[in-house]
Formats: C-alpha cells, structure tokens, sequence
C-alpha cells in the first residue's frame, strides 16, 4: 500500500482527522475543520481510504432516521493510519523547514523548532 | 411519495372510497351485496360529529382519515362490522362519551375499538391471521378484524405521511417497514404489505428511491466516476446537500464537486500501487 502524495491540503485534512482521532467525521464537517471547500476534500478522502489511512461507513439509522434526514458518509482514521499520518505530517513540517536551493534559511524566530 | 401505487384509487381521479361516504358505502356492497348498510351510515354521522373541528397533519378534516381507513378495511373485505369499527376507531381522542358507542352500536363494536388501540402488533402471532385467501364473505375473528384496521390505519397514515415532521415520519417509516409489513404479507395481504413497504422504504431511502430529489447535475456528475462507486457518492453527497440550508451553499457545494469531478474520478479509476500519486 503507498502513500499520498503531501500536498497541503492533504495535510489540512489528515490535521483535520488527527484532532480527534476517534471521532467519525462527515465530508462537510471535515471541509469546515481543515477550512477546504468541498470539491478539494473528496478526492483526498478517496484516496486516503484506498491507502488504508481513513476507514469510511453510512451513518447509523438509527441516529440519521431520528434526525430525519439522509444518511450520512462518516470517516474516520486508521490506527495505521494515525501512525503514519502523524509521521508523515512531521516530514512534510521538517521539509518546510529546509530551505530551498536558492533560498535563505528562515530566521530563527519564525516559528523556530520546537 | 404521492405518486406511488395505491391501493384505493386516487382522489382525483374520480369519487373514491377514500373520500366519500357513498364510495365507502359501493366497497362494502361488492362484498357484502345483502348487508344492511345503516350502521355505517350511523357510525359515519358519529364520527363526523365527534371528529369535527379537527384536522390532520394535512389540514384535511379528520373524518376523511375514519372513511380512508374504513374503505380500506371494506377493500380488503371485513364484514359491515368491522367496517364500522374501523369508522369508529378514533373516537375516544374526541369527547364522545363512552356509554354512547355502546348504546348505539353495541359493546363488541366497543371492544374492537379497544382491542384495536390497545393490541400490540408485535404480538399477534402471524400464523393465526388469514386474511388474503380466505373464503369470501370473511368471518374474521377478533385478532383478523383488529389487524386489519390497524394495517388499514397505518396504510393511511403511510400515504399521507408527508405532512408530518421528518423526524416522526422516520420512526412510522422503520416500524412500518420492520413490524407491520411483515404483519401484512403473513396475513397474505399482498397488496397491503406491498405498498407499506414501497411507502416506507421512499421515506427511509430517500437518496436512492426518489433518485429526483438529489440534484441532476450531482446525478450526471456521478457518471464520471467507476460504476460501483456511483451510488455511493451520489448518496453520500445528497445526504451533505440535504443540510445545507441556503441556495447559495447548495449552489457552490455542487459547484465545488463538479470542478473536483475529473479528480475524484482519477483517483478512483487508478488506485496507487506503491508509488506516490
């Protein structure tokens, strides 16, 4: 199984998934927390779930019958997933840190490491 | 929802049991051509008076459910009896006096009415009901009589369910589909149990049995993606487009999909095998 490919926006929706890693999220939830809109989230959520990162299932109807509405998709991360999101997420932040070929290194003060 | 298949036929189409007392009044003839009819009569000038003032979800006067529910319970062939019952067996919400309806139509029309509000189906046992095939005219006994007003209330309460709030009409809708349509296909009321469950299942599957009610550019979007997935997202998305409250979000959450289309479909059409995408 690969990997996705760390776009930013990529790493907003696994931050998104990461805050509570327990807690199932619906698409429109996860575009309000990671601030994308909704065309940018279902794709990444596509393929999150192909890799094995995110689990997805339909909405108990119990609970979307009471509501009285449709049901809804609900994600959720992986153990796994967790794991290497949370890793993956540290080497995307260090590869920010590096300057690129050209560039100067950013000051000390700018967010620094912690 | 209105358009589905009824078991009575529709109001507009012509003068129908489900409206008038004189259709009531035919149904009951077709199977009972001797029967002296005046109890119904009276049991329908009750009603009337005792109902009036009150209304459905729907606005309509409450008798019009009493007849509704009495034709169908005639449709499926109950003796006058029964019908009346069925005519009567909302009475007590009103404040007809209880010694009344025994007075004027006796205390097993009486009793039915109890029995009919106070029975749970779940405890009817299913073996004991034979109602679709039973030798005409039918000699229901007590539980036949019971069930069947009960199915016909439901089966009018299906149809009209659109008028009540969508949280009750999903709790009618699962018990419907999970108690009373198996009731009604044991007692081999097919059409019955046929149109409970179609009613019940466009209620609790609104995304994929009322496939107009999702938006048809979200439809036509789905086409893009692989043939096993549509489904799913088709629904998944309507379910997302059902909360949005204003146009305008609706509007731009679709509009956001069709541009992402062309890379869902990718990322659906060629999964990564160990390589970054």
């Amino acid at each position: 199984m690969g990997s996705p490919r760390m776009t930013l926006q990529t790493q907003l929706v696994l931050r998104a998934l990461l805050e509570d890693p327990a807690k199932q999220r619906y698409g429109l939830e996860l575009c309000e927390l990671a601030g994308l809109p909704s065309g940018t989230i279902y794709p990444i959520l596509a393929r999150l779930e192909q890799v094995g990162w995110v689990d997805s299932t339909w909405e108990d109807p119990a609970v979307h019958e009471e509501a009285g509405r449709p049901r809804r998709r609900f994600y959720q991360i992986t153990q796994d997933g967790a794991e290497r999101a949370r890793d993956a997420l540290a080497r995307a932040y260090q590869a920010r840190k590096q300057p690129l070929p050209g560039w100067a290194a950013r000051p000390a003060s700018d967010g620094g490491v912690s | 929802m209105n358009d589905r298949r009824r078991l009575a036929p529709r109001q507009d189409t012509r003068p129908c049991p489900t409206s008038s007392l004189s259709g009531l009044l035919a149904v009951v003839r077709t199977h009972h051509p001797d029967a002296d009819l005046s109890p119904l009569q009276h049991a329908y000038n009750e009603a009337a008076i005792w109902h009036a003032g009150q209304t459905r979800h729907s606005g309509d006067p409450f008798i019009t459910h009493c007849v509704a529910v009495a034709a169908i319970v005639a449709d499926i062939g109950m003796p006058p009896a029964v019908v009346c019952a069925a005519l009567l067996h909302d009475i007590e919400d009103t404040p007809c006096p209880p010694g009344r309806i025994t007075e004027r139509f006796g205390q097993t029309t009486v009793d039915l009415i109890s029995a009919v509000r106070t029975t749970r189906l779940d405890e009817i046992p299913p073996s004991a009901l034979k109602l679709g095939n039973a030798p005409k005219p039918l000699q229901p006994t007590r539980e036949e009589a019971v069930l069947a007003i009960r199915l016909a209330d439901r089966l009018h309460n299906m149809r009209t369910i659109t008028f009540v709030p969508p949280t009750r009409q999903h709790r009618v809708a699962r018990e419907t589909l999970e108690l009373v349509t198996p009731l009604a296909k044991a007692a081999g009321l097919t059409d019955v149990g046929r149109e409970l469950h179609d009613l019940s299942s466009a209620v609790l599957r609104p995304a994929t049995s009322t496939l107009a009610m999702t938006p048809p550019l979200l439809t036509v979007l789905t086409l893009l993606l692989p043939a096993t997935q549509r489904a799913r997202w088709r629904e998944e998305w309507h379910a997302e487009l059902r909360t949005l409250t204003t146009r305008g979000a609706r509007t731009r959450f679709t509009a956001r999909i069709l541009l992402s289309a062309p890379r869902l479909t990718l990322t659906l059409r060629h999964p990564i095998r160990g390589r970054r995408w």
